[in-house]
This record gives structure tokens, sequence and C-alpha cells, in this order.
């Protein structure tokens, strides 16, 4: 029995999951098999990659408010009493 | 779980959780407060956390919930029907004529955008898109993970992060144009 190769659409339907890290084993080899023969696709997912690692990046963290453990804090200890 | 156990579960978590409430609701102040509602209620329910899962899920599950209840009335948003997949890729090829201008456009874009153009795309997603969107963004949550802090089938997780993903970089190519930053190389 020959081994299954996906299509470029096959392999497209599957981006998203794959580029974040959520196919099933035997799905993300099919999708990595792909990749090592189509260039196109190959770049396609390279794209999708550095856009995502873009986003992380710009969202990024956030100035938390020195004073907010030490609410919640009081807010805890009324909710104790 | 006492008191102190309590806090040194949800001490490391204050500061992602205020990340992900302004991202919700986008203002300090109101982050703060559904920080501090999400602790005190998450306290009061303690005796329901089943010790050895996981904390995290179920501490964000409840901010998330006390961020729905603080809605008046559905957040007036975007439509995520019809949205393409991979959506900034396919204008920058059409834009680009090819993968080296698409390249150099998504360059373009993803420098000329700035963390609050990127927030106000966050904010325009549905309430429960940007929710999904942003465990996974801020808090770099697998699909599971994001499912069981939300109380979601893990095909909802998914289909939703999907969509929203894809109504986020329509909204930053729509931006990129709106502030003419170079996107049409042919």
């Amino acid at each position: 029995m020959s081994r299954r190769c996906l299509s470029c659409r096959e392999a497209f339907e599957r981006l998203d999951d794959f580029v974040d890290r959520e196919l099933a084993t035997g799905e993300r080899v099919l999708v990595q098999e792909h990749l090592e023969v189509c260039a196109e696709c190959a770049r396609a997912f390279r794209f999708e990659e550095g856009v995502l690692r873009s986003l992380r990046a710009k969202i990024g963290r956030i100035d938390v408010p020195p004073e907010l453990a030490a609410r919640v804090r009081e807010a805890l200890d009324r909710a104790s009493d | 779980m006492d008191r102190a156990a309590f806090d040194r579960c949800l001490q490391p978590l204050l500061g992602p959780a205020f990340g992900y409430a302004l991202r919700l609701c986008g203002d300090r102040d109101e982050a703060m407060d559904l920080v501090q509602e999400a602790s005190v209620n998450a306290f009061r329910a303690a005796r329901t956390f089943q010790p050895g899962t996981n904390f995290r899920a179920w501490y964000f599950r409840i901010l998330t919930n006390v961020f729905y209840r603080s809605r008046r009335k559905p957040s007036n948003t975007v439509s995520l029907d019809d949205e393409q997949n991979a959506y900034l890729l396919r204008r920058a090829l059409e834009a680009g004529g090819g993968w080296d201008g698409a390249d150099r456009i998504a360059e373009a874009v993803m420098d000329g955008i700035d963390a609050e153009a990127i927030q106000d795309a966050i904010r325009a997603l549905p309430d429960e898109y940007r929710s999904v969107a942003m465990l996974y963004f801020l808090e770099t949550m697998k699909y599971e993970e994001i499912a069981d802090a939300l109380g979601l089938p893990l095909g909802t997780v998914r289909s939703r992060l999907h969509r929203g993903r894809k109504a986020l970089q329509r909204a930053l190519w729509d931006v990129a144009r709106s502030r003419g930053i170079e996107v049409d190389l042919v």
C-alpha cells in the first residue's frame, strides 16, 4: 500500500492547526512531508508563522499596575472576614 | 484550599490576568476591577476547585465570566463570516506580485503597525472571539487549556481562534492601508 501524500489544498487546510502546533502526530508528519517537497507551500507556512511571531511580539507584555496585588490582597482579606 | 494555598496559586497569575482583562475590556481601571472581582469570586468558590487540576484554566474561566457579566449588551463588532484562510498572505501576494514582494509588504505592514493599532483591532473582535484569541496570544495556552478555561468544546475553540486570527489579519491590513503604509508594489 502506498503511503498517503497530501495535496497542496489538503496541506493548506491544515495550516492553522500546524502553525498552532495542534495537529495530531500523524497529520503533522504528513504536512511536514508535503512541505519538504513543495516550495510554494513551505513558503506559505513560513509566512504564516512569521506573521504569528510578529503579532505575539507586538501584543507583548503589559505594564501591570504596582497596586494590583495589594488591592486583590485587601479584597481577599475582606472576603475572609 | 486554605487562604495561604490560594494566595500561592493566585499570585503568579495576577499579572497575566490583568493583561488578559485589559485586552478584553480596553481600560486599565476596569481591568483591575475585573481581576479583583474574579479573585474574590475564585476565593469564595475555592472549595469547588479540584486539587491537581489546572488552577490557571479554572481562574481564567472565572475571570472571563466576570467580564461577560459586566457587559450590558453585545459588543459592536465586525462580522466574522466569510473570512479567508491566510488573509494577510493572500493580500500580500496579490499586491506584491509574488513571494519577494509579498515578504516586503508583510514586513512593511508588521513594522508599521504599533501596539495601539493591534489593540484596536483586537477590541473590534466579538467578545467570545477576543477571549479565545487573547488566551492564545498572551498566555500561549493550547487549545485544550483554552477550552478548559472558557468551558467550551475543543472544536469551538479551534474555529473561534482561526476565524478571530483571520479577522485580526484583515483589520491590520486595513489599518496599514489607511495609514498609507506601502502595500502596493505593482
